[in-house]
């Protein structure tokens, strides 16, 4: 009854799933836990920094970046794939992410820095005025409006004021998740009151940045922009992150409607294969053991953070499921003394071949088995939180790998 | 001296150390959502934790449902809702509230309701009656409370004749509800099984205990799952099909993950038990389920219940109840529907739970007012008495599609 057996529910799996299914293929997703996403910005980086430069568009600079980085993932896809990738995910998105321009955006963070990104909601496209409001919320922490406001005037180069409004989501409550407000907001009565006490507080400034808090559900920023009746601008904040989770939830809603099975809460512990094949893997649900089997298997485990990678004491770095060879795990110097630069663990990962199939770094030419595919944060070569490219390898690599296996259906 | 089970309760215990703070779990606690009395799944569970030793200074921990939603979702795999329980059992070993020890006996009420079930449902429907229960139990004057049937499962078990077998044999676990209160699920489970050729056995079965898990009396709720077990663990290798998802759950990973039982009867028992949908989603994996199921034109919503999600199987009803043509099933995304087995049956939970299971009723009235569909009873009886619509285990829609009544 399957076809395509994809292991991870992060933005690589996800991808994958709907990519198999809306072209007509019976898909399970298998995956432990939740993905990366609830803990995202909530917006699709590509391309955001090269030599610690920030990139003002992406695809400008994808044929020089590769060049420089010839084992980088993006090195085994094709700017066009990458761009095809990402303008299909636009539209998975039901319009929470707005289609591009090619350029990155710039959006600020809880501690005032700009940061490129590539695809944003509606809610954080940041306007192009004089004067900004920088509102915090007495009862969430982690949004420190002064602190907003004065790095914000340094870095963005525009006018700023904090202002604190006191506003529980719930009576009483002093220290609320951000998902709290984020509900509260998604009824009338509070979003009017939160309208109210904004208005009794700020100036007259053109815009209005506020925490990344503006409806779980309901689309409270449109509401919210129209009552204060000028630009009003969601901030990314530490995690939970309220736009990663309308993504999580669109991209699982969609999965569904396309009939993707999703088997969440159990670990995929082992598998059985010939030579060349993957025949089953082997699911540890409650009380038993069980085996899926489909034709493909494509594997989007995560990385170091997921448990899909993982180093023993001795620095030994491992693939957790199916022990794939990885490239760049031999280093003696896997962690650098200094904080800053690019730590060469979180380059290790697997090697693919331009189909998305696992090869052995020594023998690159022949896929390790016919049927494995892995995408996303597996991959080897990229330093994607200082590079911003960790959410384009998963999209590009997860459609590439669906691409692959719909091509092979087809021939 | 550490007993096993001591020695298990630090197994889960120390996967407090895998939790990274990233989150997950708190924004799907229903609970936590719709309560500020409750801090949330990260707090409660392995933060707390490393605070406890023995009793727990934090008695929030009571407002956990133990619905295990924060397991299922956690990337790390913590045992949240394991360690929740299980500090909850050492905070209330010496204060147990005599309401707790009433509703977690299960059987104890379906003995004592079935031979004046007309008489004993009317007189839980009345106000008076209920408002007397609230005073003296703490049990919430609305709370749903089981209607028991006129006939037990196992007197329509000895009266009707099995057609003959034409594959092998199977098991047949209804649990206790469905010997007292389900009876109807218990009928239509065997009724389908026999259908398909099985010879369905019927040894004579207790309760699972979960309810007096759920309320923290670990050792009598050990005491039920052995006797089970072994009542259970007969004809080996055949699979034992279980008509409440719930009572599954119980034998294949709870007894074993939260009240820490390694016994290997119960392991034999454990990886034999297949929930009724899921046994049927094999059959149709393996080309072994006949499809030539009736047209049933109607659309409902279907609940999957915290205690199936949990078993990390994905939701076989819902694959099941997708191959009847004609029939538009409607997952109802709903998290919890807020019984979480008896947790919303008591009156400082009832509203809570109340509000945890809102959005699954606004669902059910949304799609089909009149009829939804679910795999434990508990949460069928709160769907019913929340939304007014009947509410049938999936296994009434496979036994009406292959035209058995
Ligand atoms: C601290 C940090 C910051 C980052 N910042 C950025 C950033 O700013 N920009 C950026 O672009 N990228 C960033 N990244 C990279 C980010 O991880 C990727 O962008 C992307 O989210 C990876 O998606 P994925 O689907 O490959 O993996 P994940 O989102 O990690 O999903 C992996 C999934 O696989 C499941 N899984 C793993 N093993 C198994 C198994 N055996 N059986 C069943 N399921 C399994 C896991 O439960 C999980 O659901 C960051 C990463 C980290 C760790
Ligand atoms: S989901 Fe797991 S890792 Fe994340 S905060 Fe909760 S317990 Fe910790
Ligand atoms: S078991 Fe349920 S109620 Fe308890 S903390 Fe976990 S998600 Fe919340
Ligand atoms: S879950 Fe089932 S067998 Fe267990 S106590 Fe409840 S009704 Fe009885």
């Amino acid at each position: 009854m399957t076809d395509t057996i994809v292991i991870g529910a992060g933005l690589a799996g996800l991808t994958a799933s709907i990519r198999l299914a809306e072209s007509g293929q019976a898909v399970t997703l298998l995956s432990f836990g939740e993905g990366g996403l609830p803990l995202s910005q909530g917006t699709i980086d590509v391309l955001g920094y090269v030599e610690n430069q920030p990139v003002r568009a992406p695809f400008t600079e994808m044929s020089g970046f590769i060049k420089a980085h010839p084992d980088h993932p993006y090195a085994f896809l094709s700017s066009t794939t990458i761009s095809t990738a990402i303008s299909w995910f636009t539209d998975q998105t039901a319009g929470l992410l707005q289609p591009s321009d090619e350029t990155n955006h710039f959006v600020p963070t809880a501690l005032g820095a700009m940061r490129p990104t590539y695809l944003v909601p509606p809610s954080m496209v940041f306007p192009d005025v004089p004067r900004f409001a920088v509102v915090g919320i007495q009862q969430i922490k982690d949004f420190s409006p002064g602190l907003i406001a004065e790095n914000l005037t340094r870095t963005a180069n525009i006018q700023t004021r904090p202002y604190w409004i006191d506003l529980p989501a719930r009576p009483g409550e002093v220290d609320s998740s951000p998902v709290h407000y984020a509900q509260a907001l998604d009824n009338p009565d509070f979003l009017s009151r939160f309208v109210d006490k904004i208005v009794a507080t700020i100036g007259d400034e053109d815009a209005v940045l506020l925490p990344a808090i503006l409806g779980l559900h309901t689309d409270a920023h449109s509401r919210l922009t129209e009552a204060l009746q000028r630009p009003v601008v969601e901030v990314i904040m530490a995690p939970p992150s309220i736009p990663g989770i309308r993504l999580n939830n669109q991209l699982v809603k969609r999965a569904k409607e396309w009939g993707v099975r999703v088997v969440l809460g159990s670990k995929v512990t082992g598998f059985t294969a010939t030579k060349d094949h993957i025949t089953s893997v082997t699911l540890h649900q409650a009380g038993r053991d069980q085996t899926y089997s489909g034709d493909n298997v494509i594997y989007g485990g995560g990385g170091f953070e997921s448990g899909a990678l993982v180093v023993d004491s001795y620095g030994k770095v491992r693939e957790a499921l199916f022990d794939l060879p990885l490239a760049g795990a031999d280093r003696l110097d896997l962690i650098t003394g200094d904080y800053w630069k690019p730590q060469p663990l979180f380059e290790v990962g697997v090697i693919v071949d331009p189909s998305m199939r696992v090869v052995d770094p020594g023998k690159p030419k022949k896929p390790i088995y016919h049927n494995l595919y892995v995408v996303g944060g597996l991959l080897a070569g990229a330093q994607r939180w200082i590079e911003k490219s960790g959410d384009g390898i998963a999209i590009a690599s997860a459609y590439q790998a669906a691409e692959s296996i719909l091509g092979g259906d087809r021939s | 001296m550490t007993t096993a089970h001591d020695q298990h309760d630090l197994l889960a215990r120390m996967s407090l150390d895998q939790c990274v703070k990233c989150t997950i779990c708190e924004t799907h606690c229903p609970v936590m959502a719709v309560t500020p009395k409750f801090p949330g799944p990260k707090f409660v569970g392995p933060q707390a934790e490393r605070y406890r030793h023995g009793d727990s200074v934090d008695q929030s921990l009571d407002y956990c449902s133990s619905c295990g939603t924060c397991t299922l979702v956690c990337p790390q795999g913590v045992k949240i809702a394991e360690i929740n329980s299980q500090a909850r059992a050492v905070m209330k070993k010496n204060h147990m509230p005599i309401r707790d020890r009433i509703i977690s006996r299960t059987t104890l009420l379906g003995k004592v309701m079935t031979p004046i079930a007309p008489i004993a449902n009317w007189k839980l429907s009345l106000p008076p009656v209920r408002w007397f229960i609230e005073k003296l139990f703490g049990i919430h004057r609305h709370a749903p409370m089981p209607k028991a049937g006129s006939r037990t499962f196992s007197s329509w078990w000895k009266k009707h004749t099995p057609p003959t077998p034409t594959r092998g044999k199977v098991v047949f676990f209804h649990g206790c509800a469905g010997e007292f209160f389900e009876v109807e699920t218990s009928i239509k489970t065997v009724e389908v099984l026999e259908f398909l050729g099985y010879e369905v056995v019927t040894p004579k079965q207790g309760c699972c205990g979960l309810a007096l898990q759920s309320n923290g009396l670990f050792d009598s709720a050990r005491t039920h799952v052995n006797k089970l077990a072994q009542q259970l663990n007969i004809e080996p290798g055949t699979p034992i099909i279980a008509s409440a998802a719930s009572c599954a759950g119980m034998l294949k990973h709870e007894a074993r993950e939260i009240l820490g039982m390694t016994d290997p009867t119960l392991t034999a028992v454990g990886t034999r038990v297949r929930d009724v949908c899921e046994f049927l989603l094999s059959l149709a994996e393996s080309g072994d389920l006949p499809l030539d199921f009736q047209p049933i034109n109607q659309t409902v919503a279907y609940h999957a219940p915290c205690q199936l999600k949990s078993q990390g199987m994905g939701l076989p009803a819902l694959d099941v109840l997708r191959l009847i043509p004609g029939l538009t099933v409607i997952d109802s995304e709903a998290t919890c529907c807020g019984i979480a087995g008896t947790y919303g049956l008591k009156k400082e939970k009832y509203a809570i739970a109340q509000a945890v299971g809102k959005p699954l009723f606004d669902k059910v009235i949304e799609v089909n007012p009149h009829l939804a569909l679910c795999d434990t009873e508990t949460c069928r009886w709160q769907i019913a008495s929340s939304t007014g619509a009947e509410v049938h285990h999936p296994i009434w829609m496979i036994h009406q599609a292959y035209g058995l009544g």
